[in-house]
């Protein structure tokens, strides 16, 4: 065979050994990795713990060459590395495997394992692609892995699970000595889970080293040598499995969290509920859940991410549909409604990204403000400059939206701006119920304080609301009380004043009290 | 009123640039027409300008209703064989409901009816968008070979011109010397730059060509939204046919052969974004008149139809080469 190819049997003699020496790296004024050093050890899975924003997808892209390093220098093997692409770090033998999958499912899964590099061969004078060699190839790969999959099928009739492990089959057919691994079991069932911790350790029995990235406490004792955390962009430390326990590791995670100020806790009138929430199913998203919320009532839905927060609070007001169970507002059967009937009804969204469904981006700030208030502002469907300008100038001031203009594009503001005017939106309809999803998403801190002020102040004067957040510690500080999803059911409801961080994480984690 | 449209400045420029960048359709447009005047031989001269409107009329009542469908973020290809079909069901009451309705009840009944049926084309493309999935290039690709062929099936493939004395008036007649079909483009330019500035109905349009997932949960019924942009654009294209079928004198199956192309570029030319969100009705009014100049003067300047086509197409892609480069410098 001419065509250089990976070969199967050479994955011995690989090293592994990956070093950081004080790598730093900024994104403007944003310091995403702070001289981060660590020695990585040859052959050793390592845990890589942290929570959103702590700086761990920023070191997954700088191994993985997507990013360059402010300073610092990473090595490999002893040899110092600059990586500018990432096909720089593929001659480096580092080999990613992206949280999404990135196989094509209408092709084989030897044509996806070998693609952009399908092996030819002369036929009549033509290069033709190599079927049979191909699939000879990729059959030894697969075997050599131990799976029984065949390399003729395609891949969308593969399990999640199993297309997962034809992605790391494909990153091992470049033969790396270091392979990283970003969550692959957020979508795995725990079979399948099962399965891709076999192969791992099959990888392990060669020499490969893996970084592994998760959020699930109990993979870590199960398949990692080490678990390093950061935390704000530095590095908190590294220990052997053997000698810790979760607490310890979320201890690191999350650092002593200050609570910050929030107003005092009020005594809540928890008789009538302004919405019932009874056995809601959607199947593949989450199923059989209840809740009540009560006016000026701030309920706080933690969970992973995939946990069901935002499909649960999608179905609740109307955008995606339910399979069984009933939604009453007020009373009122509310079931199977739209987004508009909601609306009307008194009930506010804002959506986790804002710059996909939050906001119409080519318009400006004063038509977003007013989007879901076209009725108010018109009189028969004629909009009355007069009656607009109130809706846009209370919302600017209340919530202190810097936008200059409000007549240009709404896309000129800042993140935390942009999200207040989705919240400006709503308030707009003065709603008695409003869902916040992931409302201090990629907002600075002190856009966050204000958000979160705006939600307090709205509880105060009687609105009712859902809160979701990634951050635990947020939805600690926001809520009043929180209900935790754990893949797509509710496990368990915990009173913020009574609970710590460790135990809320491992709750998420695990779906019950260790 | 707060449509951010290509007006949007980031500022700190000087006048005549920012001048230039904002308006660069009007600019090309006054350049060519005083280009023409020189140029083309009679380009100038009263008749000449009022044909110019006349034509520019058919295809600019329908224009202004694809900018709101291609605003919502959908296309209509059907448009001109729909104008075909209700010339020709004008003309078909003409032909067999005389004795019933009279002259030019008769007529009436047949434009009610053509009216009708191509709001009810429009508006069911867009709920077979919602129902089945069908994306509306694919609903109207087919209609734009059905239309012209129930048109041909209704006429029997010749043309028929019983209409009464006097109907000819909508297409061909002068009012206070001005065509009269340009009062009627002149009414719809007005009335659909109204809809789409000032009332609730056009910010929806806007909205959902945007984002459409945005005002859907913004409490926005957006299939509806789209499905009347589409009705609107059916009923004006039946508008349009009906002074065509008046000005020819008789309703065809071959009348306003390719003319969807030239609606569409016309809006193009206007500014109007095919990926939705963005754009003007004023906009289009510029694209049709452009359109309108630049083939009249090509006429009068003897350029070969054919070559009237490749210039055409040449137009086409550079307005949207300007506008992409403009939306770069901006």
């Amino acid at each position: 065979m001419s065509n250089p190819q990976p070969r199967s049997a050479a994955l011995q003699g690989v090293q592994g050994r990956l070093d950081f020496r004080v790598v730093t790296k900024r994104y403007g004024p944003t310091v995403a990795l702070s001289e981060f050093t660590h020695s990585f050890a040859p052959g050793e899975v390592h845990a890589l713990m942290g929570k959103n924003g702590s700086g761990k997808s920023t070191l997954v892209k700088l191994l993985a060459g997507v990013t360059e390093p402010t300073s610092g220098i990473i090595s490999v093997n002893g040899e110092d590395r600059h990586f500018t692409s990432p096909h720089d770090a593929f001659k480096a033998g580092i080999v990613t495997v992206h949280q999404e999958l990135s196989l094509v499912p209408e092709l084989s899964v030897g044509e996806n394992i070998f693609l952009g590099r399908l092996p030819h061969r002369r036929r009549a004078g033509f290069s033709v692609v190599d079927w049979p060699g191909l699939h000879r190839r990729a059959g030894e790969l697969l075997a050599d892995m131990g799976l029984a999959i065949d390399s003729r099928q395609p891949v969308s009739a593969l399990s999640v699970g199993q297309q997962q492990v034809v992605e790391i089959v494909k990153a091992m057919s470049f033969n790396p000595s270091i392979l990283l691994l970003d969550e692959p079991t957020s979508a795995l069932a725990s079979r399948e889970v099962k399965q891709l911790f076999a192969l791992i350790e099959r990888l392990r029995a060669r020499g490969v080293t893996m970084i592994y990235i998760t959020h699930r406490m109990s993979e870590l004792f199960e398949i990692a040598d080490t678990c390093t955390v950061i935390r704000d962009g530095h590095y908190v430390g590294s220990v052997a499995m053997k000698e810790t326990t979760p607490p310890a590791i979320v201890g690191m995670m999350f650092g002593d969290a200050a609570r910050a100020t929030r107003p005092p806790r009020r005594q809540l009138d928890r008789a009538t509920p302004v919405l019932e929430v009874r056995n809601l199913s959607r199947s593949g998203h989450f199923h059989d859940v209840s809740f009540d919320l009560y006016p000026g009532e701030i309920l706080g839905i933690a969970g992973l991410l995939g946990a069901g927060r935002t499909e649960l609070m999608r179905a609740v007001f109307g955008a995606d549909r339910i399979d069984s169970g009933t939604v009453a507002f007020n009373g009122r059967d509310m079931t199977g409604a739209s987004p508009r009937d909601m609306r009307k009804a008194g009930l506010g969204y804002t959506p986790e990204n804002r710059k996909e469904v939050g906001l119409v981006q080519s318009l400006s700030t004063a038509d977003n403000l007013c989007m879901a208030s076209l009725g108010p502002i018109s009189t028969k469907g004629l909009i009355s400059r007069r009656r607009e300008q109130p809706f846009i100038r209370r919302q600017i001031a209340d919530l202190h939206i810097k936008c200059g203009d409000p007549e240009l594009p709404v896309s000129s503001l800042s993140g935390g701006n942009q999200q207040k005017v989705v919240i400006g939106k709503w308030l707009n309809r003065q709603p008695s119920v409003m869902f916040f999803d992931e409302p201090s998403r990629g907002v600075d801190v002190q856009a966050k304080r204000q958000i979160f002020d705006i939600i307090w102040q709205q509880a105060a004067d009687g609105l009712a609301s859902l809160f979701v957040s990634t951050e635990l510690e947020e939805v600690l500080e926001v809520a009043d009380r929180i209900l935790v999803m754990h893949h797509g059911a509710v496990v368990a409801e915990v009173d913020p004043t009574k609970t710590d961080l460790t135990e809320l994480y491992g709750l998420c984690m695990e779906g019950a009290k260790q | 009123m707060t449509l951010v449209s290509q007006t949007t400045e980031s500022g700190g420029q000087n006048t005549p640039l920012k001048f230039l960048k904002t308006y660069p359709m009007e600019i090309i447009l006054a350049a060519l027409v005083i280009f023409l005047i020189f140029v083309a031989p009679g380009f100038a001269s009263t008749g000449n300008v009022l044909n110019v409107l006349r034509t520019v009329s058919m295809l600019g009542i329908i224009a202004f209703g694809m900018t709101a469908v291609i605003i919502s973020g959908e296309i209509d290809l059907s448009v001109g064989a729909g104008a075909a079909l209700a010339g020709c069901i004008v003309a078909w009451f003409a032909d067999r409901f005389t004795d019933v309705f009279g002259d030019w009840g008769a007529v009436t009944v047949g434009f009610a009816a053509a009216l009708l049926l191509g709001f009810m084309l429009g508006f069911l493309t867009g709920r077979f968008r919602q129902w089945f999935n069908v994306p509306t290039f694919i609903t109207t690709l087919a209609l734009f070979a059905a239309l012209r062929g129930v048109a041909n099936l209704i006429t029997g493939g010749f043309p028929m011109s019983s209409f009464p004395i006097g109907f000819d008036f909508l297409g061909g007649g002068y009012l206070f010397g001005i065509p009269f079909p340009v009062y009627i483009f002149a009414l719809t330019f007005a009335g659909m730059h109204f809809l789409m500035k000032y009332t609730s109905f056009g910010r929806e349009v806007y909205a959902v060509g945007g984002n459409m997932e945005a005002a859907r949960l913004s409490g926005i019924d957006v299939w509806r939204v789209k499905a009347l942009t589409l009705g609107l654009t059916g009923a004006l294209t039946a508008v349009s046919g009906t002074l065509i079928a008046s000005q020819i004198g008789a309703g065809t199956g071959t009348t306003a052969t390719g003319m969807e192309l030239d609606v569409i570029a016309a809006v193009i030319i206007g500014g109007t974004s095919l990926f939705g969100g963005k754009g003007r009705i004023w906009g289009t009014l510029i694209g049709v008149l452009f359109l309108g100049c630049i083939s009249n003067g090509m006429t009068l300047m003897n350029v070969s139809e054919y070559w009237q086509y490749v210039v055409r197409g040449g137009i086409i892609l550079g307005a949207v080469l300007l506008n992409q480069v403009l939306e770069r410098v901006r």
